[in-house]
């Protein structure tokens, strides 16, 4: 008896998840209060493969720092986000830039992610309504519909999270038209902790033949000290060198 | 020759009624020749327009370009397309672009616009661009580091001739690029988007910063013959093979043309209502002169003139009015669609309208002048016509007049 009223409250605690709470725990999942991680780019595109190195400072969802390690030409381009605003500091003509609203959509450092993808202008918790489309016995399914009046650039999202740890699997961008523009696929989990985070992510665009973005996570410390300093624009040019 | 001779006295003999029918048909056929002359005009100024500004008359670029304009869909191998177009001889001029987007900085702001290299020289003869200056100097071939600005784009920037900015983009490698920019000249072209978003360096700069030497987006090119556009662009694909895509503005400014059929095609309309008056009034005319002389032709009849002979007169008055009267009605308009073609017709302003403003808002070309088109062999075919149409005019008070036996026609009041 004891074993069917336990088993019928977690039924129940299961039952009652809802879409926003599922894409909450995978927002919780994948970011915490500090983390430093150091990370492999690799753009792919039918003429060739171009590898960069980079590293990573993150506060929550909204301060991140970003500096380029490799390639050599490249190396001490900085970027800093805080919210949705986006600078970048370039040392080759020792220029301080604000990446301006019109160019979101524009492709970051050559990859297949765009400049909005970094900023996270929009944010899939604040601008998009989950909808549950499809549950089956290791993932949810969710439709991810903009709000009303909310500025973002897709017109939907569908994203597959695994059941146990919210662990996103896969997500799949369409325009405002309804056509699929890309695909978003999260692979090699691994623990950190209480987390259970997918350490590399490939980004296929529909639309471009034979490229691919594969971003890979080398290194990752959550809980990392981090001074406050490195998110302000100072930063910028200081931690460029 | 006795009909020929009866028909001349006839006329002679009813001068009023003979001159109002020239006049008329004068009027008519100029009327006529210059309306089509100033649509033809019209329409050919827009596409040259439209085309010389910028996109050109035909433009080369990767096959899969217009689908994915990215740079894996580039022309890949231009020095061997350039040599393949310096062997045509229905070929005018052409120039290689590389269409990309940077982000342009001062120490105030960044905005994204377009960022183009041109080859300066060869540019020249295929778009306006050189022509649009308006402060500074244009582009040359050894230029580094020079940019030339949209005056719109300048205005958003806050910078003007001389000064210095940045610019950061992908190159055609997708590796990062960066460099300082100082503005040689702007520029001002009819489209005002156009000056709003476009900045052009020169290509072999452009080549070294960002990666993209032999490469190319497009292709300008300007036909021998812009007539015979059709015809080259068919050759062309054959010389360049598959892998390149050749367009001409039909093609690139489908829109336009498409715009310019409709107008074409309410031409017309508006034409065959004009048609439709001027033949009536002309039979109308016909028809009261030929009804005023049915005594006479039943006169002419009962002397031993056959029907056949009567239907002759009539029609060698009318011809002979007609030629007359379309002579002049040409030659006045043949003269005034090659005036006016010469010294095109403006309309810089409609009431109190600026017509350049009034276009800008939807970014289309604007033109405040408009040329007739002077085309000979048209203008003898329109003349034709309205000979043709003087002709038709007269069959139906012939058929009347067939209906009446000499007795009748003489006893007609």
């Amino acid at each position: 008896m004891k074993k069917v009223f336990f088993f019928m409250i977690i039924s129940m605690e299961v039952f009652a998840i809802t879409p926003d709470k599922i894409i909450k725990n995978v927002e919780h999942n994948l970011q915490s209060n500090n983390s430093y991680s150091q990370i492999t780019m690799t753009v792919t595109t039918a003429r060739g493969e171009r590898m960069m190195k980079m590293e990573s400072w993150n506060r929550g969802h909204e301060k991140s720092f970003i500096k380029v390690l490799y390639p050599k030409q490249d190396r001490g381009i900085t970027f800093l986000k805080i919210d949705t605003t986006m600078w970048q500091y370039v040392p080759k003509i020792e220029k301080m830039i604000k990446i301006p609203s019109s160019m979101m959509m524009q492709s970051w450092m050559g990859s297949d992610f765009t400049n909005d993808d970094m900023a996270k202008e929009s944010s899939i918790v604040d601008d998009y309504d989950p909808v549950l489309s499809l549950e089956d016995a290791h993932k949810y399914t969710l439709t991810l519909h903009p709000k009303e009046n909310a500025a973002v650039v897709w017109g939907r999202i569908t994203i597959e999270v695994e059941k146990v740890h919210f662990i996103p699997l896969k997500a799949i961008y369409y325009d405002e038209d309804g056509i699929r523009q890309r695909i978003l696929y999260y692979s090699n989990i691994k623990v950190f902790g209480s987390r259970h985070l997918p350490t590399v992510m490939t980004l296929v665009p529909i639309n471009k033949k034979n490229n691919k973005t594969v971003v890979r996570m080398d290194k990752v410390d959550f809980d990392a000290p981090i001074d406050d300093e490195r998110f302000t624009k100072n930063a910028l040019i200081r931690y460029s060198q | 020759m006795i009909l020929l001779k009866m028909a001349f006295r006839e006329l002679l003999i009813h001068k009023k009624r003979s001159v109002i029918t020239v006049l008329l048909c004068a009027f008519s056929t100029a009327l006529f020749i210059f309306v089509n002359a100033l649509n033809d005009g019209s329409h050919k100024q827009l596409i040259r327009s439209s085309a010389e500004t910028y996109p050109g008359y035909m433009q080369l670029t990767g096959r899969a370009f217009e689908d994915n304009p990215n740079y894996d869909n580039l022309i890949f191998d231009t020095p061997r397309i350039q040599n393949i177009l310096k062997d045509q001889k229905w070929i005018s001029a052409f120039s290689a672009r590389f269409e990309s987007y940077a982000l342009y900085a001062t120490d105030e702001q960044s905005i994204g616009g377009m960022f183009t290299a041109i080859e300066p020289e060869s540019e020249a003869e295929v778009s306006r661009l050189k022509r649009s200056l308006v402060s500074g100097e244009y582009l040359s071939s050894k230029d580094t580091n020079a940019l030339y600005l949209g005056v719109e784009f300048a205005k958003r920037l806050k910078v003007k001739v001389g000064d210095a900015l940045s610019f950061i983009s992908t190159g055609a490698d997708y590796s990062f690029a960066a460099d300082h920019l100082i503005v040689k000249g702007l520029f001002k072209t009819k489209l005002y988007e156009f000056d709003n978003s476009a900045a052009f360096v020169n290509k072999s700069y452009f080549d070294e910063v960002m990666h993209s030497t032999d490469s190319a987006t497009h292709i300008i090119i300007t036909p021998a013959e812009i007539s015979q556009i059709d015809a080259v662009t068919q050759r062309l694909q054959k010389v360049v093979g598959g892998e390149i895509e050749v367009k001409n503005y039909k093609m690139i400014l489908e829109d336009l043309v498409l715009a310019m059929k409709v107008d074409q095609i309410f031409s017309y309309i508006t034409l065959a209502i004009f048609f439709v008056v001027i033949f009536f009034v002309v039979a109308i005319f016909a028809f009261l002169s030929v009804y005023a002389r049915i005594r006479q032709i039943g006169v002419l009849r009962a002397i031993g003139t056959t029907p056949g002979q009567v239907m002759q007169l009539l029609l060698l008055e009318a011809l002979i009015l007609g030629i007359i009267g379309v002579g002049i009605g040409g030659a006045a308009s043949a003269h005034a669609t090659h005036y006016y073609e010469e010294h095109p017709i403006s309309f810089g302003f409609w009431g109190d309208v600026e017509i350049e403003e009034y276009y800008k808002q939807y970014n289309m070309v604007a033109e405040v002048t408009i040329p007739t088109q002077y085309n000979p062999p048209k203008i003898a075919v329109e003349m034709l016509i309205m000979l043709m149409l003087n002709l038709a005019s007269v069959l139906y008070p012939m058929i009347i007049l067939r209906r009446f036996t000499p007795i009748e026609a003489m006893r007609h009041v």
